[in-house]
């Protein structure tokens, strides 16, 4: 990036960033410094691709027209803390509008890929058209600028995304790694195909413990596409750590935020796992479905009760002192180490067991390896698969897929590579199209045709309003159980205000591990803004452009067909209310539509104003 | 007078899942929270008989508290 002025929000076309367009079909590849429109535009992210794809409203998503974005943000592999974030962008193949239009949407991941990238002196690829044939992308840095050089990837097909990161690990010193599995390779049959993002801790260990940009369908694009796998190589740039920002990184590490994501042996919460500790008191850990039954069966996953038979280990992401993850392994007889399983976070944990009635650590680990190798988001996968198992719960005498049920491991495990081989295009193709398929929609648990996450619809009107991903596009899925709050003057202000800041992390390059709470507005931000690029912006400049870029979303989704209709919760919610959960009920029909009228009063004016400011329709 | 004291989570470890307690009437969660020595930065949802309450509310005698950790997603 080129910052020639220390005022982004008045000044931004003096902020260029540097973007290679590259036509898939031809070879040509276009290098640009292209200014900045916008604060959205510098912090980037899908504050910037958003941008992009309003400009070109599509009728489906696997066309050449659709452009896959990869980019970072402001602050990706920078000293500031969890700086390690990219973002792929394209208009999706799974989540889409009732009329049948693709919805845009973007999906994040950590790992080291993100800095690496950064570092090649590349702020943006764009990717358009399609490969005849399988290949792969090196992004490296020259003396003339960054350079991209297309490789073929046929040796590559078939292999599961570590079995392709630790490949090409072999051939590129220096370099990070982004790479689809079979499943996004099968994007006729896979519309949820994920992006594995390598890690320092896969690359030195051999282990699969890399991370992933899962949501929406990115790695089905980028196997439509035909590009196999992405290289960022570069060497690692080690900027001094100044002041402000150390200071900055101590609060992030050991404020409250992060206090539950360290380990516990250090006086931590022990990572997003521990969700499942403070929901299963008002029985909202979702069970068989969501329909959590007020027994106990949830408890079989918490730590304490995990901790016996299998050896965890708390890790954290390179250069990150947040450390979030848990990894499970084997435990011997003899109490050491075996063999490691998988990485346990909340949504996969849950997803891809208590949710599809598999209840013992270890085979939920297999399935979230299962998933993570053939390259699935394993919200899409989960949730699918609890609605099949769900559907063969009630219809017996009409199974599908050999009446696999709830609990049966083998089976499940089974569906799981098939669907990542192509061969289970019902799965692979969402529970939208599937409950659409079978006809019965009600308990086909994804909101705007994008599977909802680990929280339980009763507890979350929010989701109704999120442009992405359920949860990480709008931080309301904890309010009720956290806050017991049920006031609307409470939820219109979440929604309207305080808790899509949340996306704002999407856009600036950094894990919303560092501030979850409050957003990317805070002086924080606006230290490492100031120390790293001596751009001065106030809490109120980061907070707008994130709120335009939200706004944005929404408008965006209104440009792909998507009616107020469609801004509902699953219907079973509402129709058949479950006695077990123990909240109260804001989720009735009454309550939603009276929210529903008080939002979009909010809304609908800035969406107004936003499209008016970006010469949208 | 005499509570009901349930924990959840990382607060259990070294301690317990429920418990009965005595403690002088007319006691705050907060002293209740002290006298546990629970990670106050780690503390995120108290509820009184199941009602959510804050760290300031105060208990009466047959009271049920349960502490529970902060709960952020991800």
């Amino acid at each position: 990036m080129q910052i020639l002025t220390t005022d982004p929000v008045k000044e931004p076309s003096r902020i260029l960033y540097r973007r290679c367009v590259l036509d898939l079909q031809s070879g040509e590849q276009t290098f640009n410094d292209v200014p900045c429109s916008n604060l959205e535009d510098v912090l980037g992210g899908f504050g910037r691709s958003f941008q992009q794809l309003a400009k070109r409203p599509l009728g489906e998503a696997y066309c050449d027209e659709n452009p896959l974005i990869i980019n970072t943000g402001l602050l990706t592999g920078s000293t500031a803390m969890t700086g390690m974030r990219t973002y792929f962008s394209a208009y999706s193949p799974l989540k889409q509008s009732l009329k049948g239009l693709p919805a845009a949407i973007w999906s994040a991941g950590s790992g080291k890929f993100g800095a690496k990238f950064k570092w090649t002196g590349l702020d943006e690829l764009i990717l358009e058209n399609r490969s005849d044939k399988p290949v792969y992308l090196v992004i490296r840095p020259t003396e003339q600028g960054p350079q991209i050089d297309v490789k073929p990837a046929e040796h590559l097909c078939g292999l599961t995304t570590h079995e392709k990161i630790m490949e090409l690990q072999q051939h590129y010193e220096d370099a990070h790694f982004a790479a689809i599995g079979p499943a996004g390779e099968n994007w006729q049959q896979v519309l949820m195909g994920s992006i594995a993002l390598s890690t320092e801790n896969q690359l030195r260990s051999g282990e699969d413990k890399q991370r992933f940009a899962g949501r929406g369908g990115m790695g089905s694009m980028m196997g439509y596409k035909n590009v196999l796998a992405l290289v960022a190589q570069a060497p690692d740039q080690k900027k001094p750590l100044s002041e402000a920002v150390k200071k900055v990184n101590t609060n992030v590490v050991k404020g409250g935020g992060a206090a539950r994501l360290q380990p516990i042996k250090r006086g931590g919460g022990g990572g997003t796992w521990a969700a499942y500790d403070v929901l299963q008191p008002f029985h909202a850990v979702p069970v068989n479905n969501f329909r959590p039954q007020g027994n106990d069966l949830p408890e079989r996953m918490l730590r304490e009760n995990v901790d016996k038979d299998y050896d965890l280990e708390s890790s954290a992401c390179w250069r990150c002192g947040i450390t979030c993850h848990n990894y499970v392994y084997e435990k011997k007889p003899d109490g050491s180490r075996g063999e490691f399983l998988s990485k346990f976070d909340y949504e996969p944990l849950n997803l891809l067991s208590t949710n599809i009635g598999i209840h013992d650590p270890g085979q939920g680990a297999r399935l979230i390896q299962a998933c993570d190798l053939m390259g699935m988001d394993a919200i899409s996968l989960g949730v699918t698969l609890s609605y099949l198992l769900a559907w063969n719960e009630r219809h017996p005498d009409k199974p599908l897929f050999d009446g696999v049920g709830f609990g049966d491991y083998e089976k499940i495990r089974e569906l799981i590579l098939a669907t990542g081989k192509g061969s289970c295009p019902d799965i692979g193709s969402g529970s939208m199209r599937l409950s659409q398929k079978t006809g019965e929609t009600d308990y086909a648990y994804h909101v705007k045709g994008l599977e909802i996450a680990a929280y339980q619809p009763e507890t979350n009107p929010g989701y109704i309003w999120a442009i992405a991903g359920g949860h990480m596009t709008m931080g309301t899925y904890g309010m009720l159980i956290r806050e017991g709050k049920t006031d609307f003057d409470s939820w219109v202000d979440a929604i309207t205000r305080d808790k899509l800041q949340i996306v704002g992390f999407d856009m600036i390059g950094l894990c919303k591990f560092f501030d979850i709470t409050k957003g990317i507005g805070t002086q924080m931000v606006v230290d490492c803004l100031k120390s790293d690029f001596n751009l001065e912006v106030t809490e109120e400049d980061l907070r707008a452009a994130v709120h335009r870029a939200f706004i944005l979303g929404l408008i965006m989704e209104k440009q792909q067909g998507y009616t107020e209709a469609e801004y509902a919760l699953p219907a079973e919610v509402a129709k058949i209310p479950n006695p077990h959960i123990k909240i109260p009920d804001i989720s009735n029909l009454a309550y939603i539509e009276q929210l529903s009228q008080r939002v979009w009063a909010v809304f609908k004016p800035e969406m107004e104003t936003v499209a008016k400011e970006l010469g949208l329709k | 007078m005499t509570l009901t004291v349930k924990l959840y989570g990382v607060f259990r470890i070294g301690r317990f899942k429920e418990k009965q307690l005595e403690f002088a009437d007319g006691v705050c969660i907060d002293e209740v929270v002290e006298h546990l020595q629970l990670n106050r930065q780690l503390l995120g949802i108290i509820l009184i008989n199941d009602k959510h309450a804050n760290i300031t509310s105060t208990l009466a005698d047959g009271d049920t508290l349960a502490l529970l950790p902060i709960l952020e997603g991800g």
